[in-house]
């Protein structure tokens, strides 16, 4: 219920035609692509998708992580422009609760992106690539795998969002992290474990499921770990003010 | 039984102490007015009444509930306006109202009630950030008011008001604790709405408590010490002054 709210309070801000918006531009990448350098793909020996994966993911991650980072400062923006942060901070819910909730609106919100980005490339793969079979087991995988390699990324931006009340600030630091995170070597493990890093990486670059596994777990830490900085920053921040 | 007591609530930040042993005392079904200089500590305590901002050291019950335990208890039964109005711009006044509510667990009927009780209902639709500074004291008086909760807890809540929005909101202020059976516990900056408005009087000056009481009590008081007693404001300022004499220097 906590989470429609969320919902509610973003209506009219222009969030959720945002993110479709963001959505559709970096979905319209592949096709795009693909429909004014297909030859060179098409040419390619190996499987359709890791081919479109390989030739678009970097642009299509890059335009997810300024649409995260939009959009959490959005987010944020709606409850500090006129002090609605203030007024819950009255009401009988926790600051915690409201913060899960907002992130659950926005994991939510990028499950549909990713999942729809996912669909696209397959499509595509099913309109150039003779030989491409769709499979849904393999789509899934793909899609949960980058949902699960966002997820530390998306809760680092929403804890800046959260912390910085000046909208501006939060939507420099994300943007300075986005940028200076893809400028990261790309075949080493330990900087595709950075937050703004790890959307870049996809299923199909780790080879076995030992790394797979490990980089999952990674990720999963990394979560955790933003996610007990933030329930102490709202401990410690009630002491100091 | 009070319905609102503090026990030595203090608030310090680092060497700064702005609320310094405070013990308040409001009785149920009545307005206590909170007689504060700026930054005199005013809306820290009414923080901490909140929960918002956590006591250095003692402790306050509101009813039969005590903080930090009963915290949430306490804020369901608390309706507050806190330093200014706050609400989601982009939102009208009754989306405004209806999120609230939500969280409240009230029902539908409440957010009609008191946007007509605040003279709020002719402009329910519009949105929140295109209201006149008045309204937005009006929503955030509904705010308050949703559900009419036991207790209010008002900080200057006819700011921004013309003359007759002053008059309609402490009439309703005042109606609250007949009506309602409410207590609450109401600041200003302006000494004749707290004569006009309360009935028990609080005086805080650098954190301290400098008087409690009833305003028949405080023109005692104030005649025993050889104060004005002409007007609220004339003792007022001259308790004012003797205490900030007293106490010298600006450091608490």
């Amino acid at each position: 219920m906590i989470v429609l709210l969320e919902a509610k309070k973003l209506r009219h801000t222009g969030y959720f035609p945002a993110f479709l918006g963001g959505t559709a531009l970096a979905a319209a990448i592949p096709p795009i692509h693909m429909s004014v350098r297909s030859d060179t793909f098409t040419a390619q020996p190996g499987d359709p998708f890791r081919i479109l994966t390989d030739a678009n993911w970097q642009l299509m991650t890059m335009l997810n992580l300024f649409l995260v980072i939009c959009c959490t400062c959005m987010m944020y923006y709606t409850e500090f422009a006129d002090n609605g942060a203030q007024k819950m901070e009255t009401l009988p819910v926790t600051e915690s609760r409201l913060f899960c909730a907002k992130l659950l609106l926005f994991l939510s919100c990028i499950a549909v992106m990713l999942l729809l980005e996912t669909i696209v490339l397959a499509l595509c793969g099913k309109y150039w690539f003779a030989d491409y079979e769709m499979r849904l087991s393999a789509l899934l995988k793909t899609c949960g795998f980058s949902f699960a390699a966002a997820l530390p990324t998306v809760i680092l931006m929403l804890l800046f969002a959260s912390v910085c009340k000046n909208m501006w600030v939060s939507l420099g630091i994300g943007v300075l992290f986005m940028f200076t995170c893809s400028m990261f070597p790309k075949d080493s493990l330990f900087f595709s474990l950075c937050p703004f890093n790890s959307p870049y990486l996809t299923f199909a670059e780790l080879a076995d499921a030992e790394t797979q596994r490990r980089f999952l777990s990674a990720c999963a830490a990394e979560s955790v770990l933003f996610l007990a900085v933030k329930l102490l920053m709202i401990k410690l921040r009630r002491c100091f003010s | 039984m009070y319905m609102i007591e503090t026990k030595n609530l203090t608030k310090k930040y680092g060497s700064f102490t702005a609320v310094n042993n405070i013990n308040l005392h409001i009785q149920k079904g009545r307005i206590y007015g909170f007689l504060v200089p700026n930054g005199a500590g005013k809306s820290t305590t009414m923080k901490m009444l909140l929960g918002i901002a956590q006591p250095t050291a003692g402790s306050f019950h509101i009813g039969k509930k005590s903080y930090p335990g009963d915290r949430m208890e306490i804020l369901k039964e608390i309706g507050s306006f806190i330093e200014a109005p706050a609400f989601y711009g982009s939102l009208s006044g009754e989306e405004n109202l209806d999120i609230l509510r939500s969280i409240l667990g009230l029902p539908k009927q409440s957010v009609a009630d008191v946007l007509e009780l605040t003279g709020l209902a002719p402009y329910q639709k519009r949105a929140a950030k295109k209201y006149s500074l008045g309204m937005k004291q009006r929503l955030g008086l509904a705010g308050a008011l949703l559900g009419m909760p036991p207790i209010l807890i008002l900080d200057e809540p006819t700011n921004g008001l013309d003359p007759a929005g002053i008059h309609e909101i402490r009439t309703l202020i005042r109606s609250l604790p007949q009506t309602y059976n409410c207590t609450i516990l109401v600041s200003s900056h302006l000494l004749s709405e707290i004569e006009l408005l309360a009935d028990d009087i609080g005086i805080l000056n650098r954190g301290r408590l400098l008087f409690e009481g009833t305003a028949s009590q405080l023109k005692e008081k104030a005649h025993a010490a050889g104060f004005p007693t002409d007007s609220l404001e004339d003792t007022f300022l001259a308790l004012i002054d003797a205490d900030n004499k007293k106490r010298g220097g600006i450091k608490r």
